[in-house]
């Protein structure tokens, strides 16, 4: 595993031009996140979380300002730093086992090694016995767990997560957040979750990043010291949440 | 479910398959009675029994087989010479922009012009035996492969690309694990259809241009001599190769492409 | 219904082309001009190019001029043909046929594929026969044609008119289906009628799918029409085709080819336009209720 190391985003900006219209998308947005914490992004449609994540991960590459992991500038995607998607977005023509094992294309390891990483993340996302399945035969959750095995199988230093849960049902969506939160003690590694669900953000992230639209900036940061694991009727996580809802309605919190 | 369910949906599908069957059966009996009675004056038309008399005929002295496999020979050689073709082709216009925009065009003004019309100019290339046979079939096949590979690679999801690209795929591994089975169905389906029109090619080709063993020659024979029996049974033989081309491609398709969803 | 697929995908394709985006591109940064300027230029290079390398081989005498004629004596018999007026005529020809031919087979399309999508009985009566004629390319079924209707106007009425209603029955069938349940569910809800079911519900939804099957199906009866034209007529441009090579001049043949396929392109690109317009004006329908 990876040593993580911090994530400097120092004054990111980005614009869209829209038939010679210029749209600010984000306006010099600065944030440092810390190794193997877990950071939600929390807010509005059109805020610009979902495209500061796709410059983290590299897959734009059109933006001002900086953004360093370590003490290396972000110029492109990276077997470091995985991703998972609001769809699953696995290739139907591979069985789930062959879809975990694409995290490891072009990974150094030897045959046995990766056989044996396959195996442990298939069983850490609770998906022994499917791994001869087709992603049409699983359910959205199911699907789901499996892009999440093969973000992590690479033991990547960082997990960037765009509203993941975003496409499932509630009861899911519920049961996934709790299997993340394992699953992020037992790696220990760095995670960045975008998401429009604030209970969602509030419980599994140590700091919530409160975002505002047009153009996109940092409203607010608000940590949660709640410990780990973490009850989900725990009275601090509920004020909690309701000052970031609060933040994100622009509305001051009633005490 | 009940087994009174189970047997009311096994009779409203065999009452579904028997209505299909109602207009053929009216069609091979009007065929029967026109041709009997002479009811219409239908110019050339040969009788069912007529043709059935031809081909145990043609079995037993025309030597029906090799002439079949002369012709299957031939559209197998122009079958793969088009479709290979066809696949590099229709692949370089999807996988590079450039290339579709010099090509596209051009083949987008060729794809205009029926195949046959191609014929005469061949038979002055390329003469009007065997060589130029091959050289028509194959570009019959050419065009329906060039379309479906072309909108197969193209029409691979941005999303699968991005997870592509958050893997560190080089150009080669994105082309061989994802490009390459994501455009497979519409490979297999340009295929399928090339088998069609080769075979249609080789009808086309055999009956135009020179004489030679073949089903196209027992159809050349008939219209020499005037006997329709035969010239029909060289169409029939010719729809039911047809056919049997079909059902060989299409459970070819299903098998290879075990895990699509079948939608709509 | 492999082939109905494959017919509907090939339909499909050709729309769907223009729309893809390949690879992820900096969508933002798109002031520059020149590259809408470049683009159809560049089409027409290798065009160009051919003209060039095939006037130098007629030049050069590279291969004799029986076989290749040089570009410049195509465009004069080109000129000729139009001086003379039988061009004219030969096109007219051809163009009326397919005029009534595709109207013909549009109409008769159009109704089978509503009929087909709106009734499963009649769909179950129709269906078996409909995909075993529509599986043989209309080619296959010019030596029967020829058998029955003789080389008469009728035949290449019925050529031309078969090889519209295919794609054109098929895609309406498909568009029929693929209205989404939802709307269909919104419609009951609402207690409509069958009859405003149909006409404010399915009908709108349909018309983008049979627009596509309006655009394979001038396609394909353009095609069938030079295939008939070239085994089967004495008049069209299929027919100056074969007529040039029996005269040996492939000046004649060569520019026959070329306004066949100018005009074919033609033809397809301007019922483009007029889909994409009429289209634009009209709602945007969710057609991938079933998963298109």
């Amino acid at each position: 595993m990876s040593q993580s190391a911090v994530i400097d985003i120092r004054d990111v900006s980005k614009q869209y031009t829209v038939k010679n219209e210029v749209l600010p998308v984000l306006e010099r947005l600065s944030l440092t996140i810390n190794p193997g914490e877990f950071l939600s992004i929390v807010g509005a449609s059109g805020c610009g979380k979902s495209t500061l994540l796709r410059l983290l991960v590299g897959l734009d590459r059109e933006y001002q300002g900086e953004i360093r992991v370590g003490d290396q500038q972000v110029t492109g995607t990276s077997l470091d730093r995985g991703i998972v998607f609001q769809e699953h977005r696995l290739f139907p023509w591979l069985t789930i086992e062959q879809n975990v094992g694409l995290g490891l294309e072009n990974s150094p390891w030897g045959e046995d090694k990766k056989k044996q990483a396959i195996k442990e993340h298939i069983e850490l996302v609770g998906l022994t016995g499917f791994e001869s399945a087709y992603p049409h035969q699983l359910s959205g959750g199911m699907a789901q767990r499996a892009a999440i095995a093969r973000g992590l199988v690479n033991r990547p230093s960082i997990l960037l997560l765009d509203e993941p849960f975003g496409a499932l049902d509630a009861l899911t969506r519920s049961r996934l957040q709790g299997e993340l939160q394992n699953i992020w003690q037992r790696e220990k590694i760095t995670m960045i979750l975008v998401t429009h669900d604030v209970d969602e953000a509030v419980y599994l992230g140590d700091r919530v990043v409160v975002m505002q639209p047009r153009p996109g900036r940092i409203r607010k940061v608000v940590a949660v010291d709640v410990p780990h694991p973490r009850d989900r009727s725990d009275p601090s996580l509920k004020a909690l949440t309701e000052e970031v809802r609060a933040e994100i309605l622009h509305v001051s919190p009633s005490n | 479910m009940s087994a009174s369910a189970a047997s009311s949906a096994a009779s409203l599908s065999t009452a579904r398959f028997l209505r299909g069957l109602v207009v053929p059966l009216i069609a091979l009996l009007a065929w029967e009675l026109i041709t009997h009675y002479k009811l219409a004056n239908v110019h050339l038309l040969a009788s069912p029994s007529a043709v059935l008399k031809n081909l145990t005929f043609q079995i037993e002295e025309g030597e029906l087989f090799s002439q079949l496999l002369a012709s299957l020979r031939r559209d197998l050689t122009g079958f793969l010479l088009g479709s290979f073709a066809g696949v590099l082709f229709g692949s370089a216009l999807g996988l590079w922009r450039i290339a579709d925009r010099l090509l596209g065009p051009s083949f987008d003004a060729a794809k205009q012009v029926a195949v046959f019309a191609w014929i005469p100019l061949i038979s002055v290339w390329f003469g009007n035996a065997e060589p130029a046979k091959i050289v028509f079939i194959a570009l019959a096949a050419f065009y329906p492969v060039v379309v479906n590979v072309h909108e197969g690679i193209r029409s691979v999801s941005r999303e699968h690309v991005e997870v592509a690209r958050a893997f560190r795929f080089s150009r080669l591994q994105t082309f061989k694990k994802l490009i390459l089975p994501a455009a497979l169905p519409s490979i297999f389906s340009g295929l399928h259809l090339a088998l069609i029109y080769s075979w249609l090619g080789t009808l086309g080709a055999e009956y135009l241009l020179a004489p030679a063993p073949g089903i196209g020659n027992l159809m050349i024979e008939g219209r020499e001599s005037l006997a329709m029996d035969k010239v029909l049974l060289g169409v029939i033989l010719a729809g039911l190769v047809g056919f049997s081309l079909n059902s060989v491609a299409t459970r070819a398709e299903s098998y290879f492409l075990r895990w699509r969803v079948r939608n709509a | 219904m492999a082939q109905v697929d494959l017919a509907y995908k090939i339909a499909t394709a050709d729309a769907a082309l223009d729309s893809i985006p390949t690879e992820p591109r900096a969508s933002e940064s798109r002031a520059i001009d020149y590259r809408n300027l470049l683009r159809p230029a560049l089409g027409w290079l290798v065009p160009v190019l051919t003209l060039a390398v095939w006037s130098v081989a007629a030049r050069r005498e590279w291969v004799p001029p029986q076989i290749l004629p040089a570009p410049g004596a195509v465009w004069q018999t080109l000129l000729e043909q139009v001086r003379s007026g039988d061009l004219f005529l030969n096109f007219g020809i051809s163009l009326g046929r397919v005029a009534v031919g595709f109207a013909l087979g549009c109409l008769i399309g159009v109704a089978l594929g509503v009929a087909m999508g709106l009734s499963r009985r009649v769909e179950d009566y129709l269906a078996p026969t409909f995909n075993a004629i529509s599986q043989v390319p209309v080619l296959g079924w010019l030596p029967l044609a020829m058998m029955v209707l003789g080389i008469g106007e009728s035949l290449k009425f019925v050529i031309i008119a078969h090889a519209s209603l295919v794609p054109v029955a098929i895609n309406t069938l498909k568009g029929i289906r693929s209205v989404p349940r939802n709307y269909i569910e919104v419609a009951e809800a609402f207690q409509f009628k069958k009859s405003q079911l149909l006409r404010r519900v399915v009908f709108p939804a349909t018309v983008p799918a049979i627009f596509v099957g309006l655009r394979y199906g001038l396609t394909q009866a353009w095609l069938s029409l030079v295939t008939v034209e070239l085994l089967a007529s004495s008049e069209g441009l299929g027919f100056m085709i074969v007529w040039g090579r029996q005269l040996f001049q492939l000046d004649l043949v060569l520019s026959a080819i070329i306004v066949v396929g100018v005009v074919g392109l033609l033809l397809d690109r301007g019922l483009a336009r007029v889909e994409k317009r009429l289209l634009r004006w009209r709602p945007v329908w969710d057609m991938t209720g079933a998963g298109s």
